[in-house]
């Protein structure tokens, strides 16, 4: 399992996306650029130039027809795939956090940070697909104000109008974007930040990743959790991978913190948990920093990581990575 | 064969498994049962009833 280096960054990476067929992978980084790569050979396709901040999210739709982006420069961006063209710039008063298009690339939602006088916000734009993709409407289809904790992570669920949320507090709710009311919640889903959401195939369950060292298995219907899987570091990915029963984990703690913390926490290793046991399978090595996003491939064919370090790395699995069945002949359901 | 020795030992923990990965794959039916319903209540199309004119986005 080599990887293929992935160099085009000059800061830390923020978020990593596998387009749907996975033969494209997207990363935003805070040296304000979004760059796309072949996900089979790590050869860069192209960059998103224009943010003048910090591109802290990226989302794109199921066709790779548009990419959307959030930055510390509070505006968020539509962007043509294959050109590289931005197509359209919404702007607001705080940065943009976390961008997510819905299944049927209509809609896309986003989290808006709280800061200096100003709420967090979670507005739902419609995205006209129509043309060129420039003619876009300013105002929000929804907009509202989540009351208690903030907001960090966001999702569509599969039901209309309804997304998942995750807070600084450790909360993960439900809201209904149409009213801004909180449906349902967990409290105590986390006991600190939930720094990352990954949907399964169907968005019947959830990971979650947070600082409190954890990641979690939700049901996205009652938000009741299904697993957990315990760490010794503060995590800031968690991925689920399709075609086998695992979650890919990744953090590490802050280098300033390193010298404070026991030797084993500072490990920014890429962590294989059983979906399903709750059990750690594996460990991948590679990043010099924590690793701040994990992305895996649609067909669960390869991972890619993105760390602190400015570094993407790419790992195709190997043959006895789909052979090893080290816990017999269980078939799991995905 | 020491394989096998092995798993005699870990016997309970291999029942263990079955059952969890029996919870877990009766949960997932449920889910996906209960998401056909929803979509089919919706007039949505359901993953498996593609209809010739129009076909579903695997995802």
């Amino acid at each position: 399992m080599r990887p293929i280096l992935l160099q085009g960054h000059e800061r830390s990476l923020t978020q990593i996306k596998f387009n749907n067929e996975g033969d494209l992978l997207f990363s935003c980084s805070k040296d304000h650029i979004i760059n796309v790569w072949f996900s089979h050979n790590g050869e860069r396709l192209g960059t998103y130039d224009g943010h003048n901040g910090t591109v802290w999210t990226i989302d794109v739709d199921s066709q790779s027809k548009y990419l959307i982006s959030g930055s510390a420069d509070n505006t968020l961006r539509l962007w043509s795939v294959s050109t590289g063209k931005c197509l359209f710039t919404w702007e607001f008063p705080t940065a943009v956090k976390r961008v997510h298009f819905s299944d049927d690339d209509e809609q896309v939602v986003c989290i808006t940070e709280q800061r200096m006088g100003h709420q967090g916000a979670i507005r739902v734009f419609k995205i006209n697909r129509d043309g060129d993709g420039t003619n876009q409407s300013p105002d929000p289809l929804h907009m509202f104000h989540p009351i208690g904790s903030k907001a960090t992570v966001c999702a569509f669920s599969y039901t209309p109008n309804i997304i998942i949320t995750g807070h600084e507090s450790g909360k993960v709710a439900l809201f209904d974007v149409s009213t801004g009311n909180e449906i349902l919640n967990n409290e105590r889903a986390h006991m600190d930040v939930v720094t990352d959401m990954q949907l399964s195939v169907d968005a019947s369950y959830f990971i979650t990743s947070s600082k409190d060292k954890t990641a979690r298995l939700h049901d996205t219907k009652t938000l009741k959790v299904l697993k957990t899987f315990p760490t010794e570091t503060p995590l800031n990915s968690a991925a689920l991978s399709p075609t086998r029963p695992y979650v890919l984990l990744g953090g590490g703690q802050e280098a300033m913190q390193v010298t404070t913390t026991s030797l084993r926490q500072g490990k920014f290793e890429t962590r294989f948990w059983h979906k399903v046991f709750e059990e750690e399978v594996g460990r991948v090595k590679g990043h010099f920093g924590p690793i701040n996003t994990i992305a895996v491939h649609p067909a669960g064919t390869c991972y890619a990581s993105g760390g602190e370090d400015g570094f993407v790395r790419v790992h195709h699995f190997d043959d006895t990575y789909y052979r090893a069945k080290p816990y017999g002949d269980l078939e799991i359901d995905d | 064969e020491d394989a096998a020795e092995e798993s005699n030992v870990s016997a309970e923990l291999i029942a263990h498994r079955k059952r969890l990965v029996d919870e877990w794959n009766a949960w997932r039916a449920h889910c996906k049962k209960a998401i056909a319903d929803e979509k089919r209540t919706r007039g949505q199309k359901v993953n498996g009833e593609l209809h010739e004119e129009e076909k579903e986005e695997i995802e």
